[in-house]
């Protein structure tokens, strides 16, 4: 079950996404919980499936933002990357990073679903 | 933390304009602390909720990058339209380069994801409320409905000018007449309507001119503008009006004060200047503009001096009444039977002022009010001293103006003036100008209640105006008093003299005694005669006098008795 602890076992900065909620854990764990249910991780698996650059690039950055907010440290981390590639519109392989952002999102799933 | 204004202990409302669910809830949550939230997932659901909600909205947190319509594109449209332009907006944003487009769009401040500490959030939006509603309440106070500056700041302004730059300028003031009239008439909607046109031609003509427009009350507005080389050029403003084709006749009135760069009068004094030469305009005069030279810096002097002089002269009895005999010429031998009583002024400084000079100055500001008490109590002094020393009396008519009526205790303040000096009520009549009558229906309902409760009235300066015979039906009158110029020509145009002939039998008819003032010769007494006056008052027979030589005719009434 998803708790603060295990959320900073998972490698989140509670400390700040707490901050964020006033303190109230409920909510803060609530708020992480809906992170299953964000659409962007399959816009920007399909994005870049179809070489869809900009899209993938909107749905990047409103990952990141989310992700940010909750302080999902774990995720933080490969979005903001790949966000920064994509407004750049670098041309190159994104699996990797890609695969790496569902990892960790799968992860999350196991702490919330288990 | 600080309050907002204290005077809104109602919570304000902020709308979150944001697509990401997780982010929209925890901004909510924090915002929710201090204010009501409303949510849009969209920029168009957003647009479409500031619509329904413009002037209830504290502020707007909007995010940049959203589906269906984004938030530079509501920013936008915001920024081009006139209600939501005055909503504060603050952009939700992660993005360093899209805060300057922001800032140039029109968003006040910016809050960046991640989110900062949720007090520091709280804390710059109740500023950004705070500057708003400051900045709101400043520009209430600094225009008004018209979008002209209001006088304080109109003030304001002019000492402004003056400090960056002397220059000669002109200080105008507009007044449109009788605007009052104007609003009665046509209803209040219509009156709002020519205000704004008048403030639209007033802004256009600073345009040519540079300056400023103020507005001060309905229908009083002024300009402080470049010199004009030629006065006439504020006929422009008056074209303009004149395209108003539902309402014919506004006349707008105009008085230029010139501002030269040695001036040394207070900005207050200059302002009542540009308003006095603005005023001296008579209301049947065919120009339209008055300059403040000398001729009328002397008449707002003497104005002025009149008024402060004004209580000074009631206390030391400086107000003469004289007496204007009234005569029965229904005989052959025309008979005393009253007198109108007249205000002369013997000032102690300046003597004898005409009341031509002081009286439409004390009507203008209500002071009259004070005057007629006056007079009807000296009046009823006056009487009441025949009756005690000479067992006599004839009526003296008072003049009561407009304003009189308007002191809900008239009727009480006659009524124990009377008792005081032992007089009964038809021994003071009461004389109300025709046009008092066509003013207000209230004052006609008072004149009735005086008339039913005994006191003799004479509608005064019958024909002047817009009066009908039809509406001597209908009013409450005992005497009327024919306008000057029926006398001044009865006796040469045919065709007036018919007119006095049908009034004097109508009024036979209905009850109603004719008199005729302003006899000067025998040949106007006897037209009136003729026609069917039954009184006369004029210089042909006798003049004004004073309360002592007055007594010539009380005197003769005692014999006779």
């Amino acid at each position: 079950m998803l708790s603060i602890e295990t959320l900073r076992q998972y490698g989140a900065d509670v400390e700040e996404g707490l901050t964020r909620c006033f303190q109230n854990e409920q909510f803060y764990l609530r708020l992480v919980k809906m992170i299953l249910e964000e659409p962007n991780f399959a816009a920007l698996k399909s994005k870049l499936e179809e070489k869809d650059l900009k899209g993938a690039f909107e749905a990047a950055h409103g990952l990141k933002g989310v992700c940010a907010n909750l302080a999902l440290t774990p995720l933080c981390k490969p979005v903001n990357e790949i966000t920064e590639l994509l407004r750049a519109e670098t041309e190159m392989d994104y699996a990797p990073l890609l695969e790496q952002i569902l990892n960790g999102k799968e992860e999350l799933r196991k702490l919330i679903e288990e | 933390m600080t309050q907002l204004h204290p005077a809104a202990d109602y919570r304000r409302k902020v709308l979150i304009v944001e697509d990401e669910a997780i982010n929209r809830l925890m901004l909510g949550n924090i915002v929710s602390r201090d204010y009501e939230v409303l949510y849009a997932q969209n920029g168009q659901e957003g647009l479409d909720i500031m619509k329904e909600n413009a002037s209830g909205l504290s502020l707007v947190l909007l995010d940049l990058l959203m589906p269906v319509l984004d938030g530079f594109s509501v920013l936008k449209i915001m920024h081009e339209d006139e209600r939501l332009r005055q909503i504060p907006t603050v952009v939700l944003t992660s993005e360093g380069d899209a805060e300057v487009d922001s800032i140039r769009l029109g968003a006040m401040d910016f809050i960046k994801k991640p989110y900062n500490n949720p007090e520091v959030i709280l804390a710059r939006i109740q500023r950004i409320i705070e500057l708003f509603e400051d900045r709101k309440l400043i520009r209430n106070v600094e225009y008004d409905q018209t979008g002209l500056l209001t006088r304080e700041f109109f003030l304001e302004y002019m000492r402004q000018m003056d400090e960056r730059e002397k220059a000669d300028r002109d200080l105008i003031a507009v007044r449109i007449e009788n605007f009052s009239l104007v609003n009665e008439i046509y209803g209040r909607e219509e009156g709002d309507h020519i205000l704004a046109t008048l403030a639209d031609s007033l802004r256009h003509f600073l345009t040519v001119h540079p300056g400023i427009a103020g507005h001060e009350d309905a229908g009083r507005f002024y300009l402080y503008c470049t010199h004009l080389e030629d006065p006439n050029e504020l006929q422009m403003i008056a074209e303009e009006l004149k395209k108003l084709e539902e309402i014919p006749r506004v006349r707008l009135r105009f008085g230029i004060y010139p501002v030269t760069e040695q001036e040394d009068a207070d900005l207050e004094n200059r302002l009542n200047s540009a308003v006095f030469a603005c005023d001296s305009l008579q209301e049947s005069a065919s120009e339209n503009i008055a300059l403040y030279d000398h001729k009328v810096h002397e008449e707002q002097v003497l104005a002025e001096r009149l008024i402060s002089d004004m209580d000074r002269a009631l206390e030391e009895k400086e107000f003469l009444v004289f007496l204007q005999p009234k005569f029965n010429v229904e005989n052959d031998k025309p008979l005393i039977a009253g007198a109108e009583a007249l205000v002369r002024w013997k000032h102690h400084d300046l003597g004898m002022v005409s009341p031509g000079t002081f009286i439409p100055l004390f009507e203008k500001n209500g002071l009259v009010h004070p005057l007629d008490l006056y007079m009807l109590e000296e009046c009823a002094r006056i009487v009441s001293g025949w009756w005690k020393e000479y067992g006599t009396k004839i009526p003296v008519s008072i003049n009561l103006s407009r304003i009189d009526f308007y002191d809900a205790d008239l009727k009480k303040k006659l009524d124990d003036v009377l008792a005081k000096y032992g007089l009964e009520k038809p021994d003071i009549h009461l004389e109300v100008t025709e046009s008092a009558y066509t003013d207000d229906n209230l004052i006609v309902e008072r004149i009735r209640e005086m008339q039913e409760a005994g006191y003799v009235i004479e509608m005064d300066d019958f024909g002047a105006g817009f009066s009908s015979l039809n509406m001597l039906s209908s009013m409450p009158i005992d005497y009327l008093k024919l306008d000057l110029k029926f006398a001044r020509t009865v006796d040469t145009d045919e065709k007036q003299y018919h007119v006095v002939e049908c009034i004097a039998d109508f009024s036979r008819y209905l009850n109603v005694s004719i008199i005729a003032e302003g006899v000067e010769n025998r040949e106007q007494y006897e037209a009136l005669k003729k026609a069917g006056c039954a009184y006369v008052q004029g210089y042909y027979l006798d003049r004004p006098l004073n309360e002592e030589d007055f007594l010539k005719y009380i005197r003769k009434e005692e014999e006779e008795c």
